[in-house]
């Protein structure tokens, strides 16, 4: 049985991984112990068994899939960008459409603001004679048959056009 | 292969140099992103290869840590630090393919590499050999596993393993030595059992 406190410098020292101030003291332990003697030779046997399986080489073949699969890949995306191209150029007229609306400065002015307003509503007289009657009517407190509804005038229409500048103000009267 | 010995291999093979490589592919030349790609192609599968155990997930993991490298060209600043990259690289994606796969998934043996010998005898008792030191692989813990393939079967130094794992070269220390004594165990245990 080899010396476990031991184990991990020997296991260091058949690989080549101590400094030499570090593989003298197990150097030296080693030429006085018999069981880890064993235990280093045995470790550097299997150390160089499976250094020795693995040493084969894999298949030309391998490699070769293995590149032709990464570089298919590749040229199949550099297709794509080539085939891409119109679909790019679509996208940037795209953006440049929403530019140019959305920017303010190139904005369409708007249209000056329009105002209907009504004419003012025609005075009625009413004739002296009428309004004589109608006095000695409130006495009376006969009931007056109904006169019928006097028809209005048809009133011209006025638009009134504001525009931005407040002293020009432009009035439509249409009959 | 030490991370600057594999550097100046690659130096040594591309006439032109790694770094005129690596501009090439950032420049959009997919011929020098593959040649690139032929320089690190075994380190990339045989270490997946040998983290997951299986070839069809090893290559799958190559596949994404190539398409990973292609997207990150603009990244990467040195072709000397390549080789660091994509055992970093590598070792995260099989930590993640490890993770994702079911955890009762069959286990896979080193079905990819070749049997050595014509002797169907001695093809038998290479394959079996090599299933046991596959085994003795498998059985460990991911980030053991993981430190002793990059620094005994890959052969990066502590300082580099550390790197390509993130953590410290105490732990891959500690790491590694544990690996050690247990593949040596269960090695011993099924040699001795035969």
């Amino acid at each position: 049985m080899h010396c476990l406190d031991w184990e991990e410098r020997v296991a260091l020292h058949v690989g080549g991984d101590l400094p030499a101030a570090e593989a003298a003291p197990v150097e030296q332990h080693l030429a006085g112990c018999a069981d880890c003697q064993v235990f280093w030779s045995g470790m550097k046997e299997s150390l160089e068994l499976i250094q020795g399986a693995h040493a084969e080489v894999l298949p030309q073949a391998s490699y070769t899939a293995v590149r032709a699969r990464v570089l298919a890949e590749l040229d199949g995306r550099r297709a794509w960008w080539r085939g891409g191209w119109f679909y790019g150029a679509a996208a940037v007229a795209l953006a440049l459409l929403v530019v140019l609306a959305v920017w303010p400065g190139l904005r369409v002015k708007p249209l000056p603001r329009m105002a209907v307003a009504g004419p003012p509503a025609p005075v009625v007289v009413t004739p002296v004679a009428a309004r004589r009657e109608a006095a000695t009517n409130r006495g009376r407190r006969k009931r007056t048959p109904r006169q019928p509804q006097q028809l209005e005038p048809r009133r011209p229409l006025l638009v009134r056009l504001v525009t931005n500048d407040p002293n020009v103000v432009i009035y439509w009267i249409a009959e | 292969m030490a991370l600057a010995d594999l550097a100046m291999a690659g130096e040594a093979e591309f006439p032109h140099g790694q770094s005129h490589l690596l501009a090439a592919a950032k420049a959009g030349d997919l011929a020098a992103f593959e040649a690139l790609m032929r320089q690190y192609e075994r380190l990339v599968l045989v270490t997946a290869f040998r983290l997951l155990g299986g070839l069809p997930d090893a290559q799958d993991i190559s596949q994404e840590v190539f398409l990973k490298m292609y997207r990150n060209l603009g990244k990467l600043e040195e072709a000397a630090s390549l080789a660091g990259w994509l055992y970093r690289v590598t070792a995260n994606a099989c930590h993640d393919a490890r993770r994702r796969k079911r955890p009762n998934a069959p286990v896979e043996f080193a079905e990819g590499l070749r049997a050595g010998g014509a002797d169907p005898q001695q093809a038998a008792t290479e394959a079996e050999r090599r299933r046991v030191l596959d085994l003795s692989l498998r059985m460990l813990p991911e980030k053991e596993r993981a430190a002793l393939v990059l620094r005994d079967l890959e052969g990066l130094s502590t300082e580099e393993v550390a790197r390509a794992l993130g953590s410290s070269a105490a732990t891959v220390r500690s790491q590694v030595s544990k690996a050690r004594v247990k593949v040596r165990e269960f090695v011993e245990r099924y040699f001795r059992s035969q």
